[in-house]
């Protein structure tokens, strides 16, 4: 069973395309990467998904309803929550949780009920009393997820959740959404962080308003485009990794490099021998190089990939 | 002195750039004195000529037409209609369709000119003293040469020592009532825009009008408990008792109310932040107050500003208030001024409704 399928959709708005054809599936269940540059149409698409917009061709179900034709069995059946904090900061976070579930018709024992639990899940109990806008990014973000699962979605929309969050309130999160996800719950994510999409079950990556790969983390790193014929991939350690990135992006044999931590990561032509490399740095003066190889990570497919299509 | 100063020339060029990138902002500001100067010029005019008066001539001689006619020569009054008895001029005056009545006997014409000189009955509407004042000099003094000949025996009603209060604080109970209203509600939506919260309702399957009329419900019942507090108040302090039903006047706020929350409403609909919303309900307060009656006479405006001035619904809230403290008026003689109240509130949110789809898109 899929969660979201998607033919073709497409909205223009004038002469500008800001969605162009998308076509792809979403399985229950899944935690789902919907990953692009800002402006590629990630927040169009999301606002078709959720009802609030109307294709201008093609067609999406989501949760089996038709986003044009059913848009109220859509909203009553997803959750959705913003990147930037969207609920009452005035109110306290019990007002507006009892708020946001009756906005979604839950009433009497059930509202109380589904209060309690989404309390626990994200383990807000300690400040129920305080207002929204006196809580942590944390923890707010915390709170704005609790409020879109309040009525049960099967399908939640989570557009950057962590932006502007620290490291640990976004691990914590994650935890959060991995709980749900193992619950049967479908997560549609968009990030910038790599790492985070590292944790989906799928991807679909969108460049200039069209669908450009989809697939697992996997299978998108072991792309042809990514690693053309005749290439592969090495990671280059020294002590001094920004001088040494200076230094090789001047050879003719670098093909791609950046700086990923603190090791460089290449990518050479076949024939191009490791000494070669070592020989380089050390003409240079950097002669504590260490060379592994490795595969490509999802930075580097993203990368690579948009490289290529802005070349043309 | 220099290090207090510092970056002053680059503060400078980058609030130039700020209001470059806000025209609206700019356009608002500089618009609106431009309109108040407008208003005030055209729409404030303490001189009321052309009061609507109604004539029940029941002598219908040359020397009573003659008469009426050196009483609109006068230039003061207007005869809009004939009266057939004196029981309708009086209905009229009422009812606020006509301000004057001037009630010419069957005997005019005889005893025109004689030693007991003919008695014209004039009723005058002293809801509003700035017409009832004019009105009464008007028929006090006539023109015709021999004006000893007719003795004019004014008689004011409903507010016949004239004081300023009893026309003032009725009107200004409007005018209040609508500034809070509309600020109030022209607030609320686009709180919601900045603050994200929105989206979150939109993407809940909260209706439009679920939201439009679940937002105007509380706000409408704190401007009622606003009412009341203003009518005791005007009664506590100036003495203005309501001529006619407490129950009515507040029965009749309620269309009034709605018209103006929807009118916020509206507003919010069309601002982008709170700031613009600040500016749209400052430039529906202007009209509020200077072409609603409340300062100077509907009747000294210009025909178009006359017309402009019936689509703003506290012009008819006054015309009730008016109607119900001063001249104890009932629902039937204040049926049409409901009527324009509640076809502007219809109007109104639809239009915030309709325009609702579009400013969430």
């Amino acid at each position: 069973m899929n969660a979201i399928e998607l033919h073709a959709l497409t909205k223009r708005f004038g002469t500008f395309t800001a969605v162009d054809a998308l076509t792809f599936s979403v399985p229950s269940g899944t935690i789902f990467g919907f990953l692009g540059p800002n402006g590629s149409g990630k927040s169009t698409c999301i606002r078709m998904l959720c009802g609030l917009l109307e294709p201008t061709s093609g067609s999406a179900t989501v949760v089996g309803h038709d986003i044009v034709k059913d848009a109220e069995g859509v909203k009553r059946s997803i959750g959705y929550m913003n990147q930037a904090f969207s609920l009452y900061r005035d109110l306290t976070v019990d007002e507006n949780l009892t708020f946001f579930a009756g906005v979604y018709g839950l009433r009497g024992e059930r509202l109380k009920q589904r209060k309690s639990a989404v309390i626990e899940l994200v383990g807000i109990q300690p400040y129920l009393d305080r207002r929204a806008g006196q809580l942590s990014g944390g923890w707010k973000q915390r709170l704005a997820l609790a409020a879109a699962l309040i009525h049960e979605p099967d399908l939640i929309f989570l557009d950057e959740p962590t932006a502007g969050i620290d490291p640990v309130a976004r691990r914590e999160l994650w935890d959060l959404l991995f709980d749900l996800a193992s619950a049967g719950k479908t997560l549609f994510v968009t990030t910038h962080y790599m790492d985070e999409a590292e944790r989906c079950n799928e991807i679909a990556y969108i460049y200039l308003s069209k669908l450009m790969v989809h697939g697992t983390p996997n299978e998108l790193k072991a792309l042809p485009e990514v690693t053309p014929e005749g290439t592969h991939r090495i990671a280059v350690a020294t002590t001094r990794p920004p001088n040494a990135l200076t230094i090789l992006k001047k050879e003719p044999f670098t093909l791609d490099a950046t700086l990923v931590e603190a090791e460089i990561h290449l990518l050479l032509p076949v024939d191009t021998e490791e000494a070669e490399v070592l020989t380089a740095l050390k003409r240079a003066g950097v002669e504590d190089a260490t060379i592994r190889p490795i595969e490509p990570s999802l930075e580097d497919v993203f990368v690579t990939l948009t490289r290529r299509l802005a070349k043309r | 002195m220099r290090a207090a100063l510092y970056g002053f020339g680059s503060i400078v060029f980058k609030e130039l750039l700020h209001i470059r990138r806000d025209p609206t902002t700019l356009i608002f500001a500089l618009l609106v004195p431009m309109l108040q100067l407008i208003l005030f010029g055209y729409a404030i005019d303490f001189d009321v000529r052309h009061i609507r008066t109604i004539v029940l001539d029941m002598d219908r001689s040359r020397e009573s037409r003659d008469y009426i006619q050196s009483v609109i020569n006068t230039q003061y009054l207007d005869v809009v209609a004939y009266a057939t008895s004196p029981d309708q001029a009086a209905e009229a005056v009422r009812r606020n369709d006509e301000r004057v009545a001037l009630i010419i006997p069957p005997d005019f014409a005889r005893r025109y000119g004689t030693d007991r000189p003919p008695t014209v009955q004039v009723l005058v509407d002293g809801s509003d003293s700035m017409v009832a004042r004019p009105a009464e000099e008007a028929i006090s003094r006539p023109a015709p040469p021999d004006s000893q000949s007719v003795e004019p025996r004014v008689n004011v009603l409903y507010n016949p020592q004239m004081r300023t209060q009893i026309y003032t604080i009725p009107g200004l109970v409007c005018v209040l009532l609508q500034l809070i209203t509309v600020s109030l509600t022209s607030f609320s939506l686009v709180r919601e825009r900045e603050q994200g919260s929105l989206e979150q309702l939109m993407v809940s399957p909260v209706g439009r009008l679920g939201l439009i009329l679940g937002k105007l419900v509380p706000y409408s019942v704190l401007a009622m408990f606003e009412l009341v507090g203003i009518l005791f108040l005007g009664r506590l302090i100036f003495d203005v008792h309501i001529a006619g039903s407490f129950l009515l006047l507040v029965a009749l706020a309620v269309p009034f109310i709605l018209a103006a929350l929807s009118m916020g409403l509206f507003i919010s609909t069309i601002a982008q932040n709170q700031a613009q919303a600040m500016q749209m309900t400052m430039l529906t307060t202007l009209p509020s107050i200077l072409l609603s009656g409340y300062i100077a006479p509907r009747e000294t405006l210009p025909a178009p500003l006359y017309l402009l001035s019936e689509i703003i619904p506290v012009t008819h809230f006054i015309q009730i208030s008016r109607g119900i403290v001063v001249r104890g008026a009932g629902l039937m003689d204040l049926l049409p001024s409901v009527g324009w109240l509640l076809l502007l509130t219809v109007l109104l949110l639809a239009g915030a409704t309709a325009r609702f789809r579009k400013s969430i898109a």
